[in-house]
Protein backbone atom coordinates (compact mmCIF):
# COMPACT_ATOMS: atom_id res chain seq x y z
CA UNK A 1 0.00 0.00 0.00
CA UNK A 2 1.35 3.57 -1.33
CA UNK A 3 1.06 6.07 0.74
CA UNK A 4 1.20 9.80 -0.04
CA UNK A 5 1.48 12.22 3.09
CA UNK A 6 0.08 15.80 2.44
CA UNK A 7 1.45 18.16 4.97
CA UNK A 8 4.99 17.29 7.28
CA UNK A 9 4.03 19.54 10.10
CA UNK A 10 3.99 18.16 13.27
CA UNK A 11 1.20 15.35 12.53
CA UNK A 12 3.01 14.71 9.10
CA UNK A 13 6.19 13.98 11.04
CA UNK A 14 4.29 11.84 13.58
CA UNK A 15 2.76 9.52 10.89
CA UNK A 16 5.80 9.08 9.15
CA UNK A 17 7.49 7.82 12.09
CA UNK A 18 5.03 5.25 13.12
CA UNK A 19 4.48 3.79 9.78
CA UNK A 20 8.42 3.22 9.93
CA UNK A 21 8.13 1.75 13.38
CA UNK A 22 4.77 0.01 12.50
CA UNK A 23 6.10 -1.25 9.25
CA UNK A 24 7.48 -4.86 9.85
CA UNK A 25 3.61 -5.59 11.79
CA UNK A 26 2.38 -4.28 8.71
CA UNK A 27 3.85 -7.07 6.68
CA UNK A 28 3.56 -9.59 9.42
CA UNK A 29 -0.52 -8.83 9.65
CA UNK A 30 -1.69 -7.82 6.81
CA UNK A 31 0.84 -9.24 4.29
CA UNK A 32 1.54 -6.05 3.11
CA UNK A 33 4.17 -3.44 2.54
CA UNK A 34 2.99 -0.12 3.52
CA UNK A 35 5.19 2.38 2.01
CA UNK A 36 5.56 6.34 2.09
CA UNK A 37 5.94 7.44 -2.07
CA UNK A 38 5.15 10.72 -1.51
CA UNK A 39 5.40 13.67 1.09
CA UNK A 40 4.91 17.38 0.43
CA UNK A 41 4.57 20.36 2.90
CA UNK A 42 3.84 24.14 1.75
CA UNK A 43 7.33 24.51 -0.04
CA UNK A 44 8.85 21.32 -1.67
CA UNK A 45 7.52 17.58 -2.08
CA UNK A 46 9.63 14.31 -2.66
CA UNK A 47 8.35 11.40 -4.76
CA UNK A 48 9.36 8.20 -5.53
CA UNK A 49 7.55 4.51 -6.82
CA UNK A 50 10.28 3.01 -4.57
CA UNK A 51 9.36 4.44 -1.69
CA UNK A 52 10.82 7.37 0.30
CA UNK A 53 12.48 6.32 3.87
CA UNK A 54 10.44 8.20 6.61
CA UNK A 55 13.43 8.77 8.69
CA UNK A 56 15.25 11.08 5.73
CA UNK A 57 12.32 13.03 5.03
CA UNK A 58 11.61 13.73 8.97
CA UNK A 59 15.67 14.57 9.32
CA UNK A 60 15.59 17.22 6.00
CA UNK A 61 12.19 18.67 7.35
CA UNK A 62 13.79 19.58 10.43
CA UNK A 63 17.58 20.96 9.12
CA UNK A 64 16.08 22.79 5.84
CA UNK A 65 12.28 23.50 6.68
CA UNK A 66 11.64 21.04 3.80
CA UNK A 67 9.86 17.61 3.11
CA UNK A 68 11.39 17.61 -0.37
CA UNK A 69 13.92 18.31 -2.57
CA UNK A 70 11.92 19.77 -5.30
CA UNK A 71 9.81 23.12 -4.54
CA UNK A 72 6.26 23.81 -5.17
CA UNK A 73 5.69 25.89 -7.52
CA UNK A 74 2.08 24.99 -8.09
CA UNK A 75 -0.89 24.02 -5.93
CA UNK A 76 -0.46 21.03 -4.00
CA UNK A 77 -3.51 19.28 -5.29
CA UNK A 78 -1.51 19.95 -9.04
CA UNK A 79 1.20 17.10 -7.70
CA UNK A 80 -1.08 15.31 -6.06
CA UNK A 81 -3.31 14.25 -9.84
CA UNK A 82 0.55 13.91 -10.90
CA UNK A 83 1.80 10.66 -9.33
CA UNK A 84 0.81 7.41 -8.69
CA UNK A 85 -0.25 6.15 -5.23
CA UNK A 86 -3.22 3.87 -3.38
CA UNK A 87 -4.34 6.21 0.26
CA UNK A 88 -3.55 10.21 1.03
CA UNK A 89 -2.91 11.09 4.40
CA UNK A 90 -3.97 14.28 4.63
CA UNK A 91 -2.93 16.25 7.27
CA UNK A 92 -2.23 19.99 6.08
CA UNK A 93 -3.28 22.73 8.79
CA UNK A 94 -7.19 23.15 9.67
CA UNK A 95 -8.37 26.12 7.54
CA UNK A 96 -11.89 27.23 8.50
CA UNK A 97 -12.48 29.69 6.18
CA UNK A 98 -11.97 27.97 2.97
CA UNK A 99 -11.04 24.52 3.81
CA UNK A 100 -7.78 24.71 1.64
CA UNK A 101 -5.67 23.45 0.61
CA UNK A 102 -7.27 20.47 2.46
CA UNK A 103 -10.28 20.73 0.49
CA UNK A 104 -8.75 20.29 -3.10
CA UNK A 105 -6.22 17.95 -1.94
CA UNK A 106 -8.84 15.72 -0.83
CA UNK A 107 -11.10 16.10 -3.86
CA UNK A 108 -8.29 15.85 -6.20
CA UNK A 109 -7.24 12.16 -4.37
CA UNK A 110 -10.83 10.72 -4.40
CA UNK A 111 -11.31 11.66 -7.90
CA UNK A 112 -8.64 10.14 -9.06
CA UNK A 113 -9.63 7.01 -7.79
CA UNK A 114 -7.19 6.96 -3.79
CA UNK A 115 -8.75 6.35 -0.27
CA UNK A 116 -8.36 9.14 1.87
CA UNK A 117 -7.33 9.33 5.63
CA UNK A 118 -7.50 12.68 7.06
CA UNK A 119 -7.06 14.94 10.35
CA UNK A 120 -7.85 18.10 8.93
CA UNK A 121 -11.13 19.42 10.65
CA UNK A 122 -11.91 22.29 7.47
CA UNK A 123 -12.68 20.41 4.90
CA UNK A 124 -15.02 18.37 6.89
CA UNK A 125 -16.83 21.32 8.70
CA UNK A 126 -17.63 23.18 5.74
CA UNK A 127 -18.26 20.47 3.47
CA UNK A 128 -18.89 17.10 4.76
CA UNK A 129 -21.87 15.82 2.82
CA UNK A 130 -20.29 16.44 -0.18
CA UNK A 131 -17.11 15.30 0.25
CA UNK A 132 -18.97 11.79 1.54
CA UNK A 133 -21.08 11.94 -1.65
CA UNK A 134 -17.42 12.05 -3.64
CA UNK A 135 -16.28 9.54 -2.24
CA UNK A 136 -19.38 7.28 -2.91
CA UNK A 137 -19.34 8.54 -6.53
CA UNK A 138 -15.29 7.80 -6.99
CA UNK A 139 -16.28 4.17 -4.59
CA UNK A 140 -13.12 5.22 -2.21
CA UNK A 141 -13.29 5.86 1.10
CA UNK A 142 -13.09 8.78 3.05
CA UNK A 143 -11.57 8.51 6.78
CA UNK A 144 -11.39 11.15 9.27
CA UNK A 145 -10.65 9.48 12.84
CA UNK A 146 -7.79 12.43 13.68
CA UNK A 147 -10.31 14.98 13.14
CA UNK A 148 -12.13 15.02 16.34
CA UNK A 149 -10.46 13.76 19.88
CA UNK A 150 -7.15 12.78 18.42
CA UNK A 151 -6.40 9.58 20.62
CA UNK A 152 -10.60 8.89 21.27
CA UNK A 153 -11.71 6.88 19.18
CA UNK A 154 -15.26 7.90 18.82
CA UNK A 155 -15.75 7.85 15.51
CA UNK A 156 -15.16 4.70 13.85
CA UNK A 157 -16.31 3.21 17.74
CA UNK A 158 -19.68 4.71 16.71
CA UNK A 159 -19.60 4.40 13.29
CA UNK A 160 -18.42 0.41 13.46
CA UNK A 161 -18.57 -1.19 16.93
CA UNK A 162 -21.49 0.25 18.01
CA UNK A 163 -23.08 0.22 14.36
CA UNK A 164 -26.26 -1.20 15.55
CA UNK A 165 -26.92 0.41 18.53
CA UNK A 166 -29.38 3.64 18.60
CA UNK A 167 -27.27 6.53 19.96
CA UNK A 168 -29.69 8.93 21.42
CA UNK A 169 -26.70 12.26 22.24
CA UNK A 170 -23.19 12.80 22.25
CA UNK A 171 -22.10 15.07 24.87
CA UNK A 172 -18.10 15.63 25.20
CA UNK A 173 -15.14 17.94 25.80
CA UNK A 174 -13.69 18.50 22.50
CA UNK A 175 -10.80 21.32 23.52
CA UNK A 176 -8.47 20.58 25.60
CA UNK A 177 -7.22 24.13 25.48
CA UNK A 178 -10.43 25.51 27.01
CA UNK A 179 -10.36 22.43 29.34
CA UNK A 180 -7.01 22.97 30.95
CA UNK A 181 -7.84 27.09 31.21
CA UNK A 182 -11.18 26.25 33.09
CA UNK A 183 -9.19 23.66 34.87
CA UNK A 184 -6.50 26.21 36.12
CA UNK A 185 -8.79 28.80 36.88
CA UNK A 186 -10.85 27.09 39.68
CA UNK A 187 -8.12 25.34 40.91
CA UNK A 188 -5.46 28.17 41.32
CA UNK A 189 -8.41 30.71 41.45
CA UNK A 190 -7.11 32.51 38.70
CA UNK A 191 -8.83 35.04 35.99
CA UNK A 192 -8.93 33.85 32.94
CA UNK A 193 -6.21 36.13 30.80
CA UNK A 194 -3.88 34.69 33.74
CA UNK A 195 -4.95 31.01 32.68
CA UNK A 196 -5.22 31.82 29.13
CA UNK A 197 -1.39 32.64 29.63
CA UNK A 198 0.19 30.15 31.10
CA UNK A 199 -1.66 28.09 28.34
CA UNK A 200 0.06 29.75 25.66
CA UNK A 201 3.54 29.70 27.52
CA UNK A 202 3.58 25.91 28.01
CA UNK A 203 2.56 25.49 24.72
CA UNK A 204 -1.00 24.79 24.66
CA UNK A 205 -2.56 27.82 23.36
CA UNK A 206 -2.14 29.51 20.25
CA UNK A 207 -0.55 32.97 20.33
CA UNK A 208 -4.08 33.92 18.99
CA UNK A 209 -5.96 31.83 20.88
CA UNK A 210 -9.87 33.04 19.45
CA UNK A 211 -10.10 29.76 17.54
CA UNK A 212 -9.92 27.29 20.89
CA UNK A 213 -11.85 29.98 23.32
CA UNK A 214 -14.12 30.97 20.92
CA UNK A 215 -15.46 27.44 20.66
CA UNK A 216 -14.72 27.15 17.00
CA UNK A 217 -12.90 23.79 16.80
CA UNK A 218 -15.45 22.48 19.46
CA UNK A 219 -18.07 23.79 16.70
CA UNK A 220 -16.14 22.40 13.66
CA UNK A 221 -15.69 18.94 15.68
CA UNK A 222 -19.31 18.82 16.89
CA UNK A 223 -20.41 19.87 13.28
CA UNK A 224 -18.30 16.60 12.17
CA UNK A 225 -19.78 14.12 14.80
CA UNK A 226 -23.44 15.67 13.92
CA UNK A 227 -22.80 14.47 9.95
CA UNK A 228 -20.77 11.44 10.75
CA UNK A 229 -23.10 9.18 13.55
CA UNK A 230 -26.29 11.59 13.34
CA UNK A 231 -26.06 11.68 9.43
CA UNK A 232 -27.02 15.23 9.53
CA UNK A 233 -25.68 17.75 6.75
CA UNK A 234 -24.57 20.45 8.87
CA UNK A 235 -21.11 23.11 8.26
CA UNK A 236 -19.54 24.34 11.92
CA UNK A 237 -21.70 27.31 11.14
CA UNK A 238 -24.87 25.83 12.21
CA UNK A 239 -23.32 24.91 15.64
CA UNK A 240 -24.98 27.17 18.46
CA UNK A 241 -21.58 28.33 19.87
CA UNK A 242 -20.36 30.35 22.87
CA UNK A 243 -16.75 30.35 24.03
CA UNK A 244 -15.00 30.89 27.57
CA UNK A 245 -13.73 34.29 27.19
CA UNK A 246 -16.72 35.49 29.42
CA UNK A 247 -15.93 33.27 32.24
CA UNK A 248 -14.70 34.99 35.27
CA UNK A 249 -13.48 33.90 38.73
CA UNK A 250 -16.79 34.94 40.38
CA UNK A 251 -18.73 32.88 37.99
CA UNK A 252 -16.02 30.02 38.88
CA UNK A 253 -16.16 30.26 42.48
CA UNK A 254 -20.12 30.48 42.95
CA UNK A 255 -20.04 27.27 41.09
CA UNK A 256 -17.42 25.77 42.78
CA UNK A 257 -19.76 26.48 46.24
CA UNK A 258 -22.74 24.49 44.65
CA UNK A 259 -20.18 21.49 43.96
CA UNK A 260 -19.80 22.32 40.10
CA UNK A 261 -17.40 22.98 37.78
CA UNK A 262 -17.32 25.01 34.38
CA UNK A 263 -16.67 22.98 31.52
CA UNK A 264 -16.97 23.79 27.76
CA UNK A 265 -19.46 21.22 26.70
CA UNK A 266 -20.22 20.13 22.90
CA UNK A 267 -23.88 18.96 22.52
CA UNK A 268 -25.42 16.73 19.68
CA UNK A 269 -28.77 15.21 19.69
CA UNK A 270 -32.09 15.70 17.98
CA UNK A 271 -32.67 18.72 19.84
CA UNK A 272 -29.53 20.35 19.88
CA UNK A 273 -26.50 20.82 18.32
CA UNK A 274 -23.90 23.44 20.30
CA UNK A 275 -20.72 24.01 21.67
CA UNK A 276 -21.07 25.86 25.50
CA UNK A 277 -19.93 26.00 28.78
CA UNK A 278 -21.72 24.31 31.07
CA UNK A 279 -22.59 23.54 34.75
CA UNK A 280 -21.25 19.92 35.50
CA UNK A 281 -21.36 18.42 39.00
CA UNK A 282 -17.76 17.19 40.10
CA UNK A 283 -17.36 13.92 40.29
CA UNK A 284 -19.05 13.63 37.21
CA UNK A 285 -17.50 12.19 34.24
CA UNK A 286 -17.54 15.00 31.96
CA UNK A 287 -15.76 17.48 35.36
CA UNK A 288 -12.51 15.99 33.88
CA UNK A 289 -9.83 18.51 34.16
CA UNK A 290 -6.45 19.04 32.46
CA UNK A 291 -6.08 18.81 28.39
CA UNK A 292 -7.90 15.02 28.27
CA UNK A 293 -11.30 15.20 25.93
CA UNK A 294 -14.00 13.07 27.00
CA UNK A 295 -16.79 12.23 24.63
CA UNK A 296 -19.87 10.45 26.39
CA UNK A 297 -22.13 8.85 23.90
CA UNK A 298 -25.84 7.65 25.04
CA UNK A 299 -27.19 4.40 23.34
CA UNK A 300 -30.38 2.75 23.77
CA UNK A 301 -29.02 -0.85 24.24
CA UNK A 302 -25.49 -0.10 26.35
CA UNK A 303 -26.48 2.97 27.88
CA UNK A 304 -23.69 5.57 28.56
CA UNK A 305 -20.53 4.81 26.68
CA UNK A 306 -17.37 7.32 27.40
CA UNK A 307 -14.23 7.64 25.67
CA UNK A 308 -11.58 9.51 27.43
CA UNK A 309 -8.50 10.21 25.85
CA UNK A 310 -5.59 13.04 24.55
CA UNK A 311 -7.42 15.47 22.07
CA UNK A 312 -4.05 16.14 20.39
CA UNK A 313 -0.78 15.86 20.22
CA UNK A 314 1.47 14.02 17.24
CA UNK A 315 1.70 9.88 18.24
CA UNK A 316 -1.69 10.88 19.56
CA UNK A 317 -3.02 12.00 16.20
CA UNK A 318 -0.96 9.45 14.39
CA UNK A 319 -2.40 6.80 16.42
CA UNK A 320 -6.40 8.14 15.11
CA UNK A 321 -4.79 7.87 11.51
CA UNK A 322 -2.96 4.70 12.01
CA UNK A 323 -6.39 3.35 13.11
CA UNK A 324 -8.12 4.26 10.02
CA UNK A 325 -5.49 2.39 7.87
CA UNK A 326 -5.63 -0.66 9.62
CA UNK A 327 -9.27 -0.20 8.91
CA UNK A 328 -8.62 0.22 4.52
CA UNK A 329 -6.04 -2.61 5.27
CA UNK A 330 -7.98 -4.87 6.69
CA UNK A 331 -10.76 -4.19 4.14
CA UNK A 332 -8.20 -4.45 1.70
CA UNK A 333 -7.44 -8.23 2.91
CA UNK A 334 -11.21 -8.90 3.29
CA UNK A 335 -12.42 -8.10 -0.41
CA UNK B 1 -41.02 13.38 40.33
CA UNK B 2 -42.24 13.33 43.64
CA UNK B 3 -44.44 10.84 44.85
CA UNK B 4 -46.78 10.69 48.33
CA UNK B 5 -48.10 7.43 49.40
CA UNK B 6 -49.94 5.94 52.01
CA UNK B 7 -48.84 2.12 52.99
CA UNK B 8 -50.21 0.01 55.13
CA UNK B 9 -47.88 -1.83 57.38
CA UNK B 10 -48.42 -4.43 60.26
CA UNK B 11 -48.02 -3.06 63.63
CA UNK B 12 -44.61 -4.70 64.35
CA UNK B 13 -40.96 -3.41 65.07
CA UNK B 14 -39.17 -3.44 61.71
CA UNK B 15 -41.62 -2.82 59.46
CA UNK B 16 -41.05 0.78 58.67
CA UNK B 17 -37.47 -0.02 57.90
CA UNK B 18 -38.77 -2.78 55.37
CA UNK B 19 -41.11 -0.39 53.90
CA UNK B 20 -38.47 2.51 53.64
CA UNK B 21 -35.49 0.71 52.52
CA UNK B 22 -36.45 -0.15 48.82
CA UNK B 23 -37.14 3.98 48.58
CA UNK B 24 -32.98 4.86 49.40
CA UNK B 25 -32.10 1.03 47.85
CA UNK B 26 -33.65 2.87 44.52
CA UNK B 27 -31.62 6.07 44.78
CA UNK B 28 -35.01 8.04 46.22
CA UNK B 29 -34.89 11.18 48.72
CA UNK B 30 -37.17 10.86 51.21
CA UNK B 31 -38.64 14.04 51.62
CA UNK B 32 -41.03 13.15 54.89
CA UNK B 33 -42.65 10.12 56.99
CA UNK B 34 -46.00 10.83 59.18
CA UNK B 35 -46.68 7.44 61.40
CA UNK B 36 -49.84 7.20 62.35
CA UNK B 37 -49.22 4.92 65.02
CA UNK B 38 -52.13 6.00 67.02
CA UNK B 39 -54.53 4.35 64.45
CA UNK B 40 -54.59 0.90 64.35
CA UNK B 41 -57.03 -1.26 62.02
CA UNK B 42 -57.02 -4.58 61.78
CA UNK B 43 -53.69 -4.77 63.18
CA UNK B 44 -51.96 -2.35 60.83
CA UNK B 45 -51.02 0.88 61.04
CA UNK B 46 -51.12 3.61 58.23
CA UNK B 47 -47.79 5.87 57.44
CA UNK B 48 -47.68 8.30 55.38
CA UNK B 49 -44.51 8.78 52.84
CA UNK B 50 -43.42 11.91 50.99
CA UNK B 51 -40.41 11.03 47.94
CA UNK B 52 -38.39 11.93 45.57
CA UNK B 53 -37.30 9.71 42.75
CA UNK B 54 -35.52 9.95 39.00
CA UNK B 55 -38.39 8.54 37.10
CA UNK B 56 -41.92 6.25 36.82
CA UNK B 57 -39.27 3.32 36.13
CA UNK B 58 -37.83 3.44 39.85
CA UNK B 59 -41.56 4.17 41.06
CA UNK B 60 -42.33 0.35 39.40
CA UNK B 61 -39.61 -0.72 40.78
CA UNK B 62 -40.67 0.19 44.63
CA UNK B 63 -44.10 -0.69 44.31
CA UNK B 64 -42.74 -4.35 42.81
CA UNK B 65 -40.68 -4.62 46.08
CA UNK B 66 -43.32 -3.45 48.32
CA UNK B 67 -45.89 -6.06 46.36
CA UNK B 68 -43.17 -8.82 47.66
CA UNK B 69 -42.99 -7.67 50.82
CA UNK B 70 -46.89 -7.60 51.29
CA UNK B 71 -47.17 -4.04 52.17
CA UNK B 72 -49.93 -2.64 51.08
CA UNK B 73 -50.30 0.46 49.34
CA UNK B 74 -53.36 2.21 50.11
CA UNK B 75 -53.12 5.77 48.69
CA UNK B 76 -50.99 6.85 46.10
CA UNK B 77 -51.51 10.49 44.92
CA UNK B 78 -50.08 13.70 44.14
CA UNK B 79 -47.70 12.57 41.83
CA UNK B 80 -45.90 15.40 40.13
CA UNK B 81 -42.10 15.50 38.70
CA UNK B 82 -39.96 17.75 40.01
CA UNK B 83 -37.46 19.16 37.78
CA UNK B 84 -34.26 20.73 39.02
CA UNK B 85 -33.25 24.49 37.30
CA UNK B 86 -29.67 25.39 37.74
CA UNK B 87 -28.52 28.51 35.76
CA UNK B 88 -25.31 30.62 36.47
CA UNK B 89 -25.57 34.53 34.76
CA UNK B 90 -21.89 36.04 34.48
CA UNK B 91 -21.44 39.47 33.04
CA UNK B 92 -22.39 42.99 34.05
CA UNK B 93 -26.28 42.10 35.68
CA UNK B 94 -27.34 44.90 37.62
CA UNK B 95 -28.95 43.47 40.74
CA UNK B 96 -32.69 45.20 40.11
CA UNK B 97 -32.22 43.31 36.86
CA UNK B 98 -31.97 40.04 38.93
CA UNK B 99 -34.45 40.83 40.86
CA UNK B 100 -36.88 41.66 37.71
CA UNK B 101 -36.02 38.23 36.35
CA UNK B 102 -36.58 36.31 39.63
CA UNK B 103 -39.64 38.07 40.07
CA UNK B 104 -40.94 37.18 36.35
CA UNK B 105 -40.10 33.61 37.39
CA UNK B 106 -41.88 33.51 40.34
CA UNK B 107 -44.87 34.63 38.54
CA UNK B 108 -44.73 31.08 36.45
CA UNK B 109 -47.09 28.67 37.05
CA UNK B 110 -45.39 25.34 38.28
CA UNK B 111 -42.74 26.81 39.77
CA UNK B 112 -41.61 25.11 43.04
CA UNK B 113 -39.29 27.00 44.56
CA UNK B 114 -36.44 29.55 43.13
CA UNK B 115 -33.66 30.90 44.77
CA UNK B 116 -30.50 33.28 43.55
CA UNK B 117 -26.98 33.81 45.20
CA UNK B 118 -24.99 36.36 44.26
CA UNK B 119 -21.18 36.87 43.85
CA UNK B 120 -18.95 39.41 45.71
CA UNK B 121 -16.96 40.47 42.76
CA UNK B 122 -15.85 44.61 42.82
CA UNK B 123 -15.86 44.17 38.74
CA UNK B 124 -18.70 45.50 37.24
CA UNK B 125 -18.30 42.66 34.55
CA UNK B 126 -17.25 39.90 36.71
CA UNK B 127 -20.23 39.22 38.18
CA UNK B 128 -22.15 35.98 38.94
CA UNK B 129 -25.19 35.07 40.34
CA UNK B 130 -26.71 31.53 40.87
CA UNK B 131 -30.47 30.78 40.35
CA UNK B 132 -31.01 27.36 41.41
CA UNK B 133 -34.75 25.97 42.00
CA UNK B 134 -37.37 23.42 41.07
CA UNK B 135 -40.47 23.03 38.93
CA UNK B 136 -43.02 20.61 37.80
CA UNK B 137 -42.84 20.90 34.53
CA UNK B 138 -40.24 20.87 31.19
CA UNK B 139 -42.31 23.21 29.64
CA UNK B 140 -41.31 26.05 33.07
CA UNK B 141 -37.89 24.88 32.97
CA UNK B 142 -37.88 25.26 28.91
CA UNK B 143 -39.78 29.01 29.36
CA UNK B 144 -37.21 29.97 32.39
CA UNK B 145 -34.33 28.97 29.65
CA UNK B 146 -35.92 30.82 27.15
CA UNK B 147 -36.84 33.98 29.47
CA UNK B 148 -32.93 33.57 30.87
CA UNK B 149 -32.01 33.86 27.04
CA UNK B 150 -33.61 36.76 25.70
CA UNK B 151 -32.98 38.55 28.97
CA UNK B 152 -28.93 37.63 28.44
CA UNK B 153 -29.40 39.43 24.56
CA UNK B 154 -30.74 42.20 26.02
CA UNK B 155 -28.22 42.90 28.35
CA UNK B 156 -25.15 41.07 27.04
CA UNK B 157 -24.29 38.77 30.06
CA UNK B 158 -23.72 34.69 29.66
CA UNK B 159 -26.04 32.56 30.60
CA UNK B 160 -24.62 29.18 32.03
CA UNK B 161 -27.10 26.16 31.99
CA UNK B 162 -26.36 22.71 34.20
CA UNK B 163 -25.56 19.83 31.93
CA UNK B 164 -29.30 18.40 32.94
CA UNK B 165 -29.73 14.51 32.67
Amino acid sequence: MDIFIAGFGTVGQGVAEVMKERAAWFERRFDECVRIVGALDSSSFEFSSNGLDPEVLIRRKKMTGKVGTIELKDESCHILRQFDYDVLVEVTPTNISTGEPGYSNILTAMESGKDVITSNKGPLALKFSELIRIAKRNGVQLRFEATVGGATPVINLSRELLMGERISSIRGILNGTCNFILHRMREEGLPFAQALKEAQEIGIAERDPTYDIEGVDSACKAAILANAIFNLNKTYKDVKRNGISGITEDAIALAAEEKKVIRLIAEISSKRLEVSPRLVPVGHPLSIGGTLNIIQLSTDLAGEITVVGRGAGKFETASAILSDLVALLKDKSTR
Amino acid sequence: MKVNVDLRLKDVPGQLVLALEPISANGGNIVGVVHHRDVVVGGHITVNVTFEIKSEKTLERILETWKEREIDVARLGSIYETISIEYLLVGDISTGELNNIVKEIESMEDLESINIRYSVSHLSNGKAAFLIGKVRKRETSERIEELLNVKAQEHGFLVIRSLGD
